[in-house]
């Protein structure tokens, strides 16, 4: 005998983690486990908040499973009430009830009373949520005052919380429901999809409330029955109320909003009145063409743009391309440089609407330049801007569209291993020394999971039960949402009001608002987005272009940068990279003489290849030995060819990779794209596996080889984490070759434009100004009589460097200058300097009105020079001056300053000189501080980097130099990149990690660093695989300290060893 | 550096270092040397001190514990002279102890004698980096221990400025050793000024001007050309009051008089620091020299002196005064942070509590500690461990949350043979008899505290707690374990 079927029930209390801290389930895990509990629904509802409700919809959608949409409304003044809206547009009034609740309150809260709801009730069903303790007398009268706004239904729900007096309680409320005529329904107050969680969700209580669980006491819950259960557990629990039961399937029927309605609806406000978005796009683009070839497009340039357009017609895409242009003309109009990427952005169109740079006629060597009509994937137009000026163009954008039409996507900051290390271990009561030593062991935010060596390195025990429990802990955590930051710069604008689709909130910096959804829901939901985002190398790009023109050079645009310049090529051939666009990292300058790129396309290549998709798929190697003919040329199948010509049949692009999946592995474009989206959201261990399984079985399938089925798998697990594909990488190619030719035809502009557009890229400005100079460029130091702010260009007189033009240093390179007031007073200095000469220091104080801060940072920068003080005789001069003024003298007017006796201060030897430049400055336009030393370093044993060079593959070496980076990149398992300089060049040194474990004082700790090891060349790429490190930083002390004062404090060596900062180091990754 | 008191005084010799934390960074205030070997420095990141020394240990840095050592220190060298202060460390320096001796050497043999013995006590208290400096001027002591008394020399440790070479040892050291703000010293190593010598070389008047009068001042006091004075430490006032009598008392009512006045004499003191007394100690001199004590403790702060004063009388019981006291004096051995409160202004119901607390109090002193206990909460949800015995008043939060019904006395578990039924059962034996279940309530629902070991429990561990009850009316509270089946664990009144 069969037991009968339980009677259905639709589960409509659930908390997610994106109640933050108080759900201890993924959304996505709650509908899996709903759906295979056989719930005839379920609800999502979050605390004022639709965060989590896309996540839901989408694992609904994968499953089958009946997802309602739905809100818990926490309420300063009633008790909490779960709403469901029936229809679309009381979901609008929903958001629209959040977004008045949120706006008004700070960032992460928000604040509703229950008068806020009438006028956003209609079309919502209400579930009152009684007070867990105490009388409840006083509900009733909520529960009626709720009646009366709900009009379309409201409910009482109960709960068995298996506290023991389960029986009590049902039967009260069911008296309140009797009295008010508000039914009773059944609910399980969900926190989790399963009661294993129960752990988790206590630790999320401890970091909630500031406690230990220890401590926690009765803040805790004492069971685990809020998970997820079955219909058969449920009718159990309400055996006596089976309406109920019932109620739950009633409610779950009656919501039949599905987000799916959600139809996105560009603004109207792009197109000019009576013109329709398509036709206003197609004379856009003739006009572009017209502008873009004055004689006339090509032939195959016209074809293209016609079926571009045909498609765009096809899909309704013409008012999101108006979108985008509407943005990248204000900012053309404000002279900001941009520059879009992005599938959709190369196409023609948008070369004809100025969008990107990349001529179709020049580069047609691309795969896909466009969205397939047949792919139904939306377009994507990220535009970078200038990184200083983007402000600009947000500010612009919430100004044409108003703050209800234009949000920014919201980014999701999720638990990662150092921040969930630290929570759990708080929660755990662990002592801070353990977690702080074992978040140590964690370089970056990584992601990876805490190996039991890390535990070791830490000096702990990983088999102690309590560190075991959180470790575990800490596992289960990571990827749990943590709080909604604002998205970098990805903005949704609407024709409507935004809120009607999804609520607002407050960000952390003022004047921001942001959606309550990423990117991710935008994608899922198919909204549009236009990434505006932030660029150093277009800020750069563009100073160096003002630059030329203020000096007499050429005009140029991105566009029209002379295209194919052998001599470019060559410098990249020859790695000769630094300050280039995405080349200039350890990294790519080794890849660059074996990838010897020769044409635009090997630069969309060379950007693409570094990147932790190709390299954990094992790719960059069998391409660089197709590519020097040491390997065929050979295609895993026929269907695959067309794919992967054009990278040699190996795949290096993020699109290639989707290809494979549908054309290798039989993949439906769009399980190719939540494929795609699975690796992207980590933490989905089990969707993940079954996707292996089904890609390879279907690679199998098509007569691919297993190794490469599986070494594409590899690769579209590292493209999740970090996704490269061609049509960015074709965008980011250009400014790659913009920057070289500018490096290669004006260094001097282009180290000048670099340095007044920091902080961007990889390198120090020491760094920069070294490479100008060894290219030929005059470097003169920050002098008050001829430095702007900026650094600026000026004739370089006899020395003659290329252009005739030498690089003058500008205020801002001194350090301490920094912020508005600092240049302030720099342009008030300038100004003085114009109407006359300054004549001392006295003069330069008075009539540029500097601060005493302002003036010693001057003269300890050296920069009075110019006024025939050095750097000593200055500050003895500028603090006779800054000292506080006598009253008396203030208010005559008169110089306080009296004759003095001359006063003769010690000579700065040279090494003080240098040890000064780099104090004041981070460089030196003297002597390297290694060509001071170098004769101490050659009793030392060590080599120059010049004889390193001549060294043969193999050699037993020994080298020293200052340390000018430190890298230890994710893909790299632990192996430690350092690059040393001394005064004829640098060397770069790999530190394999037990040569790192052995020696981490010396790493972390050097600044001038000996290096023993073997030497490895194959002719291009050069570096020293490390055996052993010495820390000689006390070799700097010599430069600077007077040696009898050294050997007068013995005990005070290692203070005098703390040598200046010299170049700041580099500790991110490659 | 580590003080010796501490339990981390064995970690001497390995990294180990205290750390101050300002806002979201931590920093490293001291290092042992072995720490400084591993290339981590006071001042430096805590971040970047791991990533350099995993193995680094850290506590957290306790500056006023480290004034007070300095303090107890200070007083322990009053043995020397009664003229001692202590220098906290700041950003100038590391910290100090300051003995003027005018006066004193000859009762230890002259001054190198007493350093050397000085240096020996410290040594032997613990402190193995000890450096002396003497000289005739305060800023020339202060240099000399600093920059003179290295490890070498003839007497490790310790540098006596012999007469009148002061100046010549002096300029031959770093600027640093004039007790200098740091960013002063910056400033004339910037300018190329090193050492003492150069300063001295250099007209005064221009030197003032750019760096202040700081300069000259403490270069005139090193050379003793301009006074410093030497304003000693105040010695530590204990918590305490003596009262002596003009004739010895005996009279149960005098002594307890006595004690209320000293009471009523420290109450300003502790209101002034915001403190009550938890615990004091009565010492009554009797006339033959024999000392006799009572303690007694109360369970909140207190500076009350009637309640005070009555907590002693529970004691003066068969108190034997002898021939009569001739002197008394209380001592507050605990003394605990009491805001400022105002008691007794309206007659309430708080009263009550207060007339409970007392009552305890008295009970205690009475009976002895160990003799009046309170059961207090423990925020647990296993019933077993809900329970704990109080030494303190009870706070108003002080209570047990609402739950399904406890019995008044928990019973340890004793199995049942279940006869029939099940969840609950409804037959069953229990010490012998049958019982028949006609009502039950249930379950209560208690899962286990997971964090007690290294896997959190299996989910269905949890613990099921019915209510049952038999015709007679007598009840029971049943449970059931996974792995233990039904058990009593209780008996409803």
């Amino acid at each position: 005998m069969t037991p009968p079927a339980p009677p259905p029930y639709a589960e409509l209390d659930v908390t997610t983690n994106f109640t933050f801290l108080r759900g201890a389930s993924h959304p996505d895990e709650l509908v899996v486990t709903a759906a295979a509990l056989g719930l005839r629904a379920m609800a999502v509802t979050d605390r004022n908040t639709l965060a989590g409700v896309v996540r839901a919809w989408t694992a609904a959608r994968d499953t089958g499973l009946h997802l309602i949409v739905g809100c818990r409304l926490d309420l300063e003044d009633a008790p909490s009430v779960l709403v469901y809206p029936t229809d679309r547009a009381a979901y609008g009034r929903l958001c629209g009830l959040l977004t008045l609740g949120r706006r008004r309150a700070p960032k992460g809260s928000c604040l509703l009373v229950r008068d806020d709801l009438a006028s956003h009730a209609a079309g919502l069903i209400a579930v009152v949520l009684p007070p867990e303790e105490g009388d409840l007398d006083p509900v009733a009268r909520d529960v009626v005052a709720f009646r009366e706004i709900f009009t379309d239904g409201c409910h009482l729900a109960a709960r068995c919380r298996l506290d023991g007096r389960d029986a009590g309680r049902l039967a009260a409320l069911a008296a309140v429901a009797a009295r008010t005529g508000v039914p009773l329904v059944a609910t399980n107050g969900v926190r989790m999809h399963t009661p294993a969680r129960r752990p988790l969700l206590d630790v999320l209580t401890c970091i909630r409330e500031h406690v230990t669980v220890e401590t926690a006491g009765w803040r805790l819950a004492a069971n685990a029955e809020a998970h997820l259960k079955s219909p058969a557990d449920m009718a159990a629990l309400f055996a006596a109320y089976p309406d109920a039961l019932a109620r739950t399937v009633e409610i779950a029927d009656r919501c039949a909003f599905d987000l799916a309605e959600l139809r996105y609806e560009y603004p109207d406000d792009i197109t000019p009145p009576g013109r329709t978005p398509q036709a206003y796009l197609e004379d856009l683009t003739r006009a572009g063409m017209a502008w873009r070839w004055p004689d006339g497009a090509p032939e195959r340039v016209r074809t293209t743009i016609a079926h571009e357009l045909t498609v765009i017609q096809q899909l309704g895409y013409a008012p999101y391309f108006l979108t985008v242009y509407d943005i990248v003309r204000f900012a053309r109009s404000q002279g900001i440089l941009c520059q879009g990427r992005g599938s959709a952005a190369n196409s023609a169109v948008c070369y004809c609407l100025g969008i990107t740079a990349i001529d179709p006629a020049t580069f047609d060597l691309l795969f896909e330049r466009f969205v397939s009509a047949a792919r139904d994937e939306p377009p994507d137009i990220d535009v970078d801007f200038e990184h200083e000026r983007r402000e600009e163009v947000i500010q612009y954008i919430y100004t044409k569209y108003g703050r209800d039409r234009a949000g920014l996507a919201a980014t999701l900051i999720t638990y990662r291993s150092r921040s969930a290390l630290r929570d759990v271990g708080k929660a755990l009561g662990l002592s801070q020394d353990a977690v702080s030593a074992l978040s140590g062991t964690v370089w970056g935010g990584s992601s990876r999971p805490l190996e039991d060596a890390h535990v070791r390195e830490a000096g702990l025990d990983p088999d102690d039960p309590r560190l075991r429990l959180a470790l575990s802990l800490v596992e289960e955590i990571r990827g749990f949402p943590r709080h909604l930051s604002q998205h970098v710069g990805g903005f949704v604008l609407t024709r409507g009001p935004l809120h009607d689709s999804v609520p607002i909130e407050n960000a952390a910096m003022a004047d921001r608002t942001v959606i309550q959804w990423d990117k991710d829901d935008l994608d899922a939901l198919g909204m549009l987005k236009v990434d505006v985002l932030a660029l150093g190398m277009l800020t750069c790009v563009r100073k160096a272009f003002d630059l030329l023109r203020e000096t007499g050079g050429p005009d140029l645009t991105l566009a029209t940068v002379p295209a194919d310049d052998a001599g470019v090529y060559d410098m990249l051939c020859a790695a000769d990279s630094l300050g280039v666009f995405q080349v200039e990292s350890r990294a790519q300058m080794s890849m660059l003489p074996r990838l010897r790129p020769r044409c635009f396309y090997d630069l969309v290549i060379e950007v693409a290849i570094v990147r932790p998709g190709p390299i954990q798929g094992d790719m960059v190697h069998p391409y660089l030995r197709r590519r020097q003919g040491l390997e065929p040329v050979r295609y895993p199948s026929g269907a695959l060819r067309r794919t992967l010509e054009k990278t040699l049949g190996v795949p290096l692009f993020q699109e290639q990779a989707m290809r494979i999946a549908i054309d290798g592995a039989g993949f439906s474009p769009s399980e190719a794209d939540s494929l795609r989206c699975a690796m992207a959201t980590f933490r989905r261990a089990g969707t993940i596996h079954g996707l292996r399984d089904r890609f390879v079985a279907g690679m199998l399938r098509n007569g691919h080889e297993r190794a490469f089925a599986e070494a594409c798998f590899r690769q579209i697990e590292g493209f999740g984490e970090y996704g490269f594909p061609e049509s960015h990488a074709a965008s980011f190619a250009l400014l790659v070759y913009v920057s070289a030719w500018l490096k290669r035809h004006h260094p001097a502009a282009f180290a000048c434009a670099l340095l007044n557009s920091q902080p961007m890229g990889f390198y120090s400005a020491a760094q920069i100004v070294r490479d100008a100079r060894e290219h030929g460029v005059a470097v003169q130091p920050v002098d008050v009589t001829r430095s702007a702010w900026d650094n600026t260009l000026e004739p370089a007189g006899g020395s003659g460097g290329p252009g005739g033009l030498a690089l003058r240093l500008g205020f801002r390179q001194v350090k301490g200058l920094s912020g508005p007031a600092a240049r302030a007073a720099c342009e008030r200095l300038v100004a003085a300097r114009a109407v006359r000469r300054f004549r001392d220091a006295e003069d330069l104080w008075r009539r540029a009105g500097l601060s005493a801060d302002v003036l010693e940072k001057l003269a300890n920068a050296d920069a009075l020079a110019g006024l025939g003080l050095d750097r000593r005789d200055a500050l003895w001069a500028v603090k006779r001056l800054t000292a506080p003024p006598l009253p008396l003298f203030a208010v005559s007017g008169a110089s306080e300053i009296g004759a003095e006796p001359d006063v003769d201060l010690p000579d700065l030897r040279e090494g003080e000189a240098v040890v000064e430049d780099y104090r004041s400055l981070r460089l030196t336009l003297r002597a390297h501080p290694l060509a001071l030393l170098r004769p101490d370093v050659e009793r030392d044993g060590v080599m120059s980097t010049r004889r390193l060079r001549a060294a043969a593959d193999g050699a037993r070496v020994r080298v020293g130099g200052l340390v000018v980076c430190r890298q230890r990149p994710g893909t790299a398992k632990g192996v430690l990149f350092i690059t040393l300089e001394d005064e004829l060049g640098v060397a770069n040194l790999i530190v394999p990690a037990r040569v790192f474990e052995a020696n981490r004082r010396a790493v972390l700790r050097a600044r001038l660093l000996y290096a023993e090891g073997r030497f490895q060349t194959d002719g291009e790429v050069q570096h020293v695989l490390v055996s052993h490190l010495t820390d000689r930083t006390d070799r700097l002390a010599g430069l600077t300290a007077e040696p009898s004062a050294l050997a007068l404090m013995p005990s005070r060596a290692d203070r005098v060893g703390r040598f200046p900062e010299t170049v700041s180091s580099h500790r991110g990754n490659a | 550096m580590t003080r010796p008191d501490t339990p981390d005084a064995d970690r001497r010799d390995h990294p180990f270092a205290l750390v101050t934390e300002t806002g979201n960074t931590a920093t490293l205030s001291a290092v042992t040397r072995a720490a400084e070997v591993a290339g981590v420095f006071a001042g430096m990141p805590l971040a970047d001190a791991r990533a350099v020394c995993p193995a680094l240990v850290t506590r957290p840095a306790d500056p006023d514990a480290d004034l007070a050592a300095l303090g107890a220190l200070a007083d322990r060298a009053t043995r020397y002279t009664p003229w001692t202060a202590i220098e906290p460390p700041g950003p100038g320096g590391e910290g100090g102890l300051w003995l003027d001796i005018t006066g004193c050497a000859h009762l230890f043999g002259g001054e190198a004698a007493l350093a050397r013995d000085l240096r020996e006590r410290m040594r032997a208290a613990g402190f193995s980096t000890v450096r002396v400096g003497l000289a005739d001027t305060r800023g020339a002591a202060w240099a000399a221990a600093r920059f003179l008394a290295g490890a070498g020399g003839e007497t490790p440790g310790l540098a006596l400025l012999p007469d009148g070479a002061q100046r010549q040892l002096l300029a031959n050291l770093p600027v640093e050793a004039l007790r200098l703000p740091p960013d002063t010293v910056d400033t004339l190593h910037r300018l190329g000024l090193r050492r003492i010598a150069d300063l001295l070389a250099l007209p005064r008047a221009p030197l003032a001007a750019r760096l202040g009068p700081v300069v000259a001042r403490r270069l005139d006091q090193a050379l003793g050309r301009e006074p410093e004075p030497f304003t000693p430490r105040a010695p530590a006032v204990p918590w305490r009051k003596t009262i002596t009598f003009p004739e010895p008392i005996g009279r149960t009512e005098d002594v307890e008089r006595a004690i209320e006045t000293l009471c009523r004499a420290l109450r300003p003191r502790l209101e002034q620091a915001d403190r009550g007394a938890r615990r004091l100690l009565l010492e009554m001199a009797r006339v033959d020299g024999s000392i006799l004590r009572r303690v007694v403790g109360t369970s909140r702060p207190t500076r009350d002196p009637e309640a005070l004063a009555r907590l002693f009388q529970e004691t003066l019981d068969g108190l034997d005064v002898g021939f009569g006291i001739e002197s008394m004096a209380l001592t507050l051995t605990v003394v605990e942070p009491l805001g400022a409160e105002q008691h007794g202004f309206v007659r309430g119901p708080g009263q009550t509590a207060d007339a409970t607390v007392l009552l305890f109090d008295r009970l205690r002193a009475r009976l002895g500690p160990g003799r009046v206990i309170r059961p207090a909460p423990r925020q647990s949800h296993v019933p077993e461990a809900a329970v704990t015995t109080a030494d303190r008043a009870p706070a108003a939060a002080d209570t047990w949350p609402a739950t399904a019904p406890r019995p008044s006395r928990l019973l340890a578990p004793e199995p049942v043979e279940v006869l029939g039924g099940n969840l609950p059962p409804v037959r069953f034996r229990w010490r012998r008899r049958v019982w028949t279940v006609v009502r039950a309530e249930g379950p209560e629902r208690i899962a286990p505290e997971w964090w007690h070991g290294a896997e959190a429990p299996a989910p269905n561990r949890a613990r099921d707690y019915w209510r049952v009850e038999d015709a007679a009316g007598h009840r029971l509270w049943l449970a059931r374990e996974a792995g233990a089946g039904w058990t009593v664990r209780g008996v409803f009144a």
